[in-house]
């Protein structure tokens, strides 16, 4: 104890060393502060969202007389509310949809007209405190710790201080862990803090801080491995920092081209362009036809299916759901290779610790791309609520009216599937 | 017979491929000061690395205390305050900072009033006490460091070139000093190029030459207590 306090002192009475840790420091409280206002914006958002639809379901039920336009006009919010650790990895929060409003209509092409960007293997995103664990605390690591003997060497201490009694456990040991820890906590009191504002259940907070312990101890061994091989301060910096180059930069980003090309995904745009062609070439397809192949899915409803010479709904929503089938493997290909490439690029990360912890942020975080096909699984399956709900009003020609309107099934952001 | 603060036989000590020291026999008794010259790059430094333990023996026997470096190198640095040949300090500390510092490391904290003694006793001026020692000349490191030696209080002293640096009247008192330890019983093996300074406070003479004390020289009990002219014609021939 006494050893960690002499060596505590010593750090603070170096005026560089106290920088480097201050710098962190605020780089970590301003990743938490902004993963904190990036996901306050997103329940924000979530709450307008909510907060709209009561007035715009009673608008509906102004006009509403008829279960097709209750389905048409009918949109109902989705949504992926963050998750109590979402402040400290963002993840693919950013890029990837958090909220949907849809409706009983062919729903790939709403699904993936927000599809903008393939997820990749942990490349720096958002600045957040993930980001500062991942990229930066190992920078100050390395400064701390690259001349841990070498700079007592080229200083000439090194010999008074090796004659001193165990000097690997009084000097060596104490000052290793006062710097690896003098990192360690200015990354873990920005994260105490925000998880205190979000109120995180603390075992997910100790399992998150656990990551960063770990991210911290990754470096701390690189550090100290290279420290070790008796070269001088400004090799072991140099070396450091090209592993550090290497390691959270080039590796990651080669390894996360590789698995792109590798495993292709078909084009999210494209699926919800083809979704939506056939869903228009529906119009001028026979609808006897239409309609056999609809009930083929549906047996149930065939006894009230017969289409009056006039539009009906009920042939409508079924070549809106026909345009569905008519991408679902294509949809599932694009769900598939995303979760392969995800697969893959965890399987990178136990080479890459530095991917491979950053993945297991985003992962606990629910901010990962597994989290992103999760919600988008439970908005195909409460689509199919809602479309199933509308389908036994359209073809029992029961009435429907603004009390059945307050009837439509809701989306469970905690899953229902 | 009491088990000498440092006994030293048949040493044989090789760095690379070269054999530096090769046979030196060397023994201190309580009390002692002992004087080992020799010219530069014979092996005196690396003689006080051997008994540090900061380099492994290819041969004979070195106890320091009875302990023998090579099993337990922690209980002799116990028993051993060490003035490296290069004093360096921690130069963003104050010279009693620095004092503390090593003194806690070495496991031994002396009081504020100690340390005021010690710097007093090997003549820092007060106003560099508490001094960055960024700011230190070489003689004043040196004496930080002397202090802090002395502060150790240990049984046995290595101390490499202690007087570099030191102006004459601070060479002076630093030797007195050493007779003081010397009557407290202080073993000292003192690594030093002043010959004259050797003279006046070392109980024996060592000149260390192919590896080995080829040449010793006890001071007689009466002035002077060394023959100078044999002195400086012993290390004329061990040119
Ligand atoms: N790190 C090293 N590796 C290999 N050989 C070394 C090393 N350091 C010193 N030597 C060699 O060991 C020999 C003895 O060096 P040492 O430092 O003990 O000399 P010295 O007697 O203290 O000399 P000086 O009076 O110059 O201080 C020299 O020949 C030197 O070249
Ligand atoms: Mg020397």
């Amino acid at each position: 104890m006494s050893d960690l306090k002499r060596e505590a002192w010593l750090l603070g009475r170096s005026r560089a060393a106290l920088a480097a840790l201050l710098l962190l420091f605020l780089c970590a409280g301003a990743g938490v502060a902004l993963g904190l206002a990036t996901v306050s914006r997103d329940r924000a958002a979530i709450d307008r969202m909510l907060a709209g639809q009561p007035a715009e379901e009673s608008a509906l039920a102004a006009f509403v007389d008829d279960a097709g336009y209750g389905a048409y006009y009918g949109f109902q919010p989705t949504w992926n509310p963050p998750s109590d650790l979402a402040f400290a990895a963002l993840g693919n929060r950013d890029i990837a949809p958090t909220m949907l409003r849809i409706r009983a209509l062919a729903l790939e092409g709403q699904i993936y007209e927000n599809e903008a960007a393939n997820p990749e293997l942990a490349l720096p995103g958002r600045f957040d405190l993930a980001f500062v664990v991942v990229y930066l605390a190992p920078l100050v690591l390395i400064a701390l710790l690259h001349d841990l003997w070498s700079g007592e060497r080229e200083a000439g201490r090194l010999y008074a201080l090796q004659a001193t009694p165990a000097a690997r456990r009084h000097i060596w040991g104490p000052r290793i862990v006062v710097r690896a820890g003098g990192v360690l906590a200015v990354l873990l009191v920005p994260f105490a803090v925000g998880a205190a504002i979000t109120g995180t259940s603390p075992l997910r907070a100790l399992a998150f801080a656990g990551i960063i312990v770990l991210a911290c101890l990754f470096w701390t061994a690189v550090a100290l491995l290279v420290a070790r091989r008796g070269n001088s301060s400004a090799v072991n910096a140099a070396s450091l920092a090209a592993l550090w180059f290497a390691l959270t930069l080039v590796a990651p980003a080669a390894a996360g081209l590789a698995i792109n090309a590798g495993v292709t995904v078909p084009d999210g745009a494209a699926l919800a362009r083809e979704n939506r062609e056939d869903v228009h070439a529906g119009w001028d397809r026979p609808r006897d036809a239409t309609m056999q192949r609809f009930l083929a899915l549906y047996p149930q409803h065939a006894p009230g299916s017969a289409l009056p010479p006039t539009f009906h709904w009920k042939w409508y929503f079924a070549f809106q759901h026909l345009g569905d089938l008519h991408v679902a493997s294509a949809s599932k290909a694009y769900r598939d290779g995303i979760a392969r490439r995800a697969d893959l690029a965890r399987a990178a990360g136990w080479l890459l610790p530095p991917a491979g912890l950053s993945q297991a942020m985003a992962r606990l975080a629910r901010t990962d791309v597994a989290a992103q096909l999760a919600y988008q699984q439970r908005i195909r399956a409460y689509h199919t609520r809602l479309r199933e709900f509308y389908y036994d009003y359209l073809f029992s020609e029961k009435p429907f009216g603004p009390a059945d309107l307050a009837t439509v099934p809701r989306f469970d952001p905690a899953g229902g599937m | 017979m009491p088990t000498p603060p440092l006994f030293i036989a048949d040493l044989v000590v090789e760095r690379g491929d070269k054999r530096i020291v090769d046979g030196l026999s060397l023994s201190l008794a309580p009390g002692e000061i002992y004087a080992l010259l020799g010219g530069n790059g014979a092996g005196k430094s690396t003689t006080l690395f051997a008994i540090l333990g900061f380099l492994e023996r290819q041969g004979g026997s070195l106890t320091v205390g009875g302990v023998d470096v090579a099993a337990n190198p922690d209980a002799v640095r116990r028993q051993v305050a060490y003035l490296p040949e290069n004093v360096a300090l921690y130069d963003h500390l104050t010279a009693r900072e620095n004092v503390d510092y090593f003194l806690k490391v070495a496991g031994c904290p002396r009081s504020r009033a100690d340390v005021d003694a010690g710097f007093e006793g090997v003549g820092l001026a007060a106003a560099a006490w508490d001094e960055r020692a960024a700011r230190f000349s070489k003689g004043m490191r040196q004496k930080t460091a002397i202090a802090l030696a002395l502060l150790r209080e240990t049984p046995l002293m290595l101390l490499d070139e202690p007087t570099s640096g030191l102006d004459p009247a601070a060479a002076g008192d630093f030797h007195r000093l050493l007779e003081t330890l010397g009557r407290r019983g202080v073993a000292v093996l003192m690594v030093t190029h002043d010959l004259l300074g050797a003279a006046d406070t070392a109980d024996r003479i060592g000149l260390i030459q192919a590896g080995r004390i080829a040449r010793e020289w006890t001071a007689s009990p009466t002035v002077p207590r060394f023959d100078l002219n044999a002195l400086h014609s012993g290390f004329a021939s061990a040119r």
